[in-house]
């Protein structure tokens, strides 16, 4: 399988000699093999393994070369670590990512019928538009304890930051990574570095039978 | 490092070393005070605990519960709030713009906000000073508020300030490339200049950009103050006679210790400030200490930072050069041909891979194919940070939550709406930036909301009906308790408010200076303007760099 990105064969890992120590170790953990998990019981877990496929699909990428996300989400809930607040419509985040599953399972029995597990993979979008566009049909109880808006966007941040610590998604966009000591030297026209790659476009496009490849915005946006 | 024993009453007791304290600190001990830092955070050894990523320096960050709230809720942590020595200077972009002459008086010239209880005048050789102490690089001639300009040359320019310059160049608006930042463009001493790797926010290994861990606390240390670090103070004491005498903190361990004093700053920045006078409340203070006024907690203020982004067809690579390059403040001051009071500027961000994934989730709505279809373009976008006056109200505030932190102190709440003045500057600046970006060649522009720098909460004034503090940092309720930190802002203008902390810290230091023995022992206070004292300064600060006046 070819990589993915308009970077063919470039590599931020190949750079990990120059960086420093504290930086190279930080990165190359992302790298073994997670962890267990310990906040998550199996049956959660997997429910939310398959709701994090779709917020951050990698269908696309080798097996080999998925990042796994679950296993970040939840040393972040079982260590109790959080961003430095909590919206004051929202129970702690834990509890939420609880409740949010359980919504979530609610909103598909609502539209479908069926356990959000088993739907395809244009109705799984489906359900999670429904929170997205701040407007589930479902879970009326859950979510009048705890902001449909709010949650949608702890889950969309927590899980985008865990794909992209990673160097192999670096590698997918074309992000320099890790560049102490050495540092830039080209700066302007976004000129690549000689251990950089330039840049090959080429068409791209999402699977047919997903619904996410479009993006649309959120409720409030203005521009 | 010194060492006090905590029976031994020092000096001053600075609670909170971060952009202010260490500048106290410092001065303090220079000028031969006793005086010990209580930092919450970590003493940051920069090489071993920093790293240039993104998701492994979080630590860098007050991440301690908050509650946030009210219909506009800001988001608090990374966005805005510092731990550990150095505290906020550790993690800021290092823009440092001064306040305008006007900011002083918005109420007097517009009819809105409020006057400081000090003008511009006032503050100017501290500006001066402080820009000489980190020192700032920038342009040799800054166009805006009161001219000058800056002791190191402007940086070489990056992706993002490059549209920002064509952008503004097409449409005919001023702008100003390569600072001013707080960031080394040539080395000095043993500070190495920048290598323009973009990872400012996440703590400046190289040493370039300033924070006061490397610029103030050296110097504080090598004259004999004592910081103890992972020390938060729970509880401030009052004694007789309305003066305080003790502060109690909880040491790495959990254990409670109370260390005595003869005065006490706190610099705990807008919201732990007012959260630890509310905890200290005691008989005669029962709505918090040094809250006579009731106003403690209210007028707390973010700048509006929407960040507007823009997709070139051409590479960009925002990631490279500091996030902080290029501004303009053509649209500062209030302009009567616009329907809102005071202004805005605009000012480059480059945010990395994470902080641009959540911005695209939030600015176009993009999550699964379309999240990873718009990040394989992240080298295509670039972003500008408006950065606008929001107007202080009393609605704004700060109080305290019914949870507790693990010290079993109660958290903070907020409480933060925007207001009809507010609504307008944003959509004009939004829709100013939009018309930068396109001018520039985007092809798209999409807009992310939210805001930047909290300030305010424990406002300065001139009476103790109106406000918390004088002009001088003094509370007025109780005269050996200054507050000397972001929260004092009465008003924040539209400049990253960095720089004005520092330069006030350095100020009210002099202060200090001159009123000697008083502040321990008098209750009189006095209001005369203190000399600027120069040797304060750290060494080889003052008057250092590219000479230029």
């Amino acid at each position: 399988m070819k990589q993915i990105g308009y970077y063919p064969g470039y590599s931020t890992l190949a750079q990990k000699d120059f960086w420093d120590d504290a930086t190279r170790a930080v990165v190359l953990k992302r790298l073994e093999p997670p962890a267990p998990l310990r906040f998550f019981g199996p049956g959660e877990a997997e429910r939310l393994e398959a709701v994090v496929n779709q917020i951050l699909p990698q269908d696309d990428r080798p097996a080999e070369r998925r990042i796994a996300i679950v296993p970040e989400l939840d040393k972040r809930l079982y260590e109790h670590r959080g961003p430095g607040y909590r919206y004051a419509d929202m129970p702690p985040d834990g509890e939420a990512y609880r409740m949010g599953l359980r919504a979530i399972e609610e909103i598909a029995q609502h539209l479908f019928g069926a356990e959000f597990l088993y739907l395809r993979n244009r109705e799984r979008d489906q359900v999670l538009f429904t929170l997205h566009d701040g407007e589930p049909p479902a879970a009326k109880a859950i979510f009048a304890r705890m902001s449909v808006k709010h949650f949608w966007l702890m889950l969309v941040n927590d899980v985008a930051e865990v794909y992209y610590a990673h160097p192999w998604a670096w590698d997918e966009i074309g992000f320099g990574g890790p560049a102490y000591p050495r540092g830039y030297m080209r700066l302007e026209r976004g000129e690549p570095e000689p251990w950089e790659k330039p840049e090959q476009r080429y068409e791209w496009a999402a699977p047919e039978d997903s619904l996410s490849g479009e993006c649309r915005p959120l409720p409030g946006s203005h521009l | 490092m010194k060492c006090y024993r905590e029976e031994e009453a020092v000096d001053y007791c600075i609670v909170g070393v971060g952009s202010a304290g260490a500048v106290l600190l410092q001065r303090l001990a220079r000028a031969g005070f006793k005086v010990v830092g209580l930092e919450a955070g970590p003493f940051w050894d920069t090489e071993r605990d920093w790293v240039s990523d993104e998701a492994g320096s979080h630590q860098l960050y007050w991440t301690d519960l908050r509650i946030t709230g009210g219909s506009d809720p800001i988001a608090l942590g990374e966005n805005n709030s510092g731990r550990g020595v150095g505290g906020g200077s550790v993690h800021w972009a290092a823009f440092v713009p001064r306040l305008h002459p006007s900011d002083f008086r918005t109420y007097t010239e517009d009819g809105v906000g409020c006057d400081w209880p000090i003008s511009y005048k006032d503050l100017k050789p501290y500006y001066e000073l402080i820009e000489r102490e980190m020192p700032a690089a920038g342009p040799a001639w800054f166009t805006w508020g009161d001219p000058h300009g800056y002791p190191y040359g402007p940086h070489p320019m990056g992706g993002v300030g490059d549209t920002l310059v064509r952008g503004c160049t097409k449409l005919g608006i001023r702008v100003c490339a390569g600072g001013p930042v707080a960031i080394l463009s040539g080395s000095r001493a043993d500070r190495p200049h920048c290598i323009y790797r973009g990872f400012c926010i996440q703590g400046c290994k190289v040493g370039a950009k300033q924070s006061t861990l490397i610029s103030h606390v050296p110097d504080a240390i090598a004259h004999g103050a004592e910081i103890r670090d992972r020390s938060m103070v729970a509880r401030i004491h009052l004694g007789p006679n309305r003066r305080v005498n003790a502060v109690t903190y909880f040491d790495r361990d959990g254990r409670e210790h109370v260390q005595r004093a003869r005065a006490i700053i706190v610099c705990g920045y807008a919201i732990e400030t007012p959260r630890l006078l509310f905890n200290s409340a005691c008989p005669g203070f029962e709505q918090g200490l040094a809250n006579s006024s009731g106003l403690l907690g209210h007028y707390l203020m973010v700048q509006a930072g929407n960040v507007v982004a823009g997709r070139f067809p051409d590479l960009v690579r925002l990631y490279k050069a500091p996030p902080a390059h290029a501004m303009t403040e053509e649209f500062y001051e209030t302009d009567p041909k616009r329907d809102f009071a005071r202004g805005f500027a605009v000012q480059t961000v480059g945010p990395l891979p994470i902080a641009f994934a959540k911005q695209m989730a939030k600015a176009k709505g993009a999550w699964g194919w379309g999240l990873r279809e718009v990040m394989m373009d992240y080298n295509h976008w670039s972003t500008l940070g408006v950065l606008g006056e929001i107007l202080p109200a009393y609605d704004n505030k700060i109080e305290l939550a019914e949870e507790k932190d693990d010290f079993g102190l109660p958290v903070a709440h907020v409480t933060f709406s925007l207001h009809e003045n507010d609504h307008k500057m944003i959509r004009f600046a939004v829709k100013k930036v939009e018309e930068i970006l396109l001018a520039a060649g985007a092809k798209e522009v999409v807009e992310e909301q939210r805001y930047a720098h909290l300030v305010g909460a424990a406002r300065m004034g001139t009476r103790p009906e109106n406000s918390i503090v004088d002009g001088f940092c003094r509370t007025h309720d109780i005269a050996n308790l200054f507050i000397c930190d972001g929260s004092v802002f009465p008003t924040q203008g539209s400049a990253n408010p960095g720089l004005t902390i520092q330069a006030l810290a350095a100020r009210t230091a002099d202060y200090l200076n001159q009123q000697g023995e008083a502040i321990f022992t008098s209750s009189h206070v006095s209001r005369e303007k203190p000399p600027v004292r120069r040797d304060l300064s750290p060494p080889v600060t003052f008057g250092s760099g590219v000479p230029r006046v």
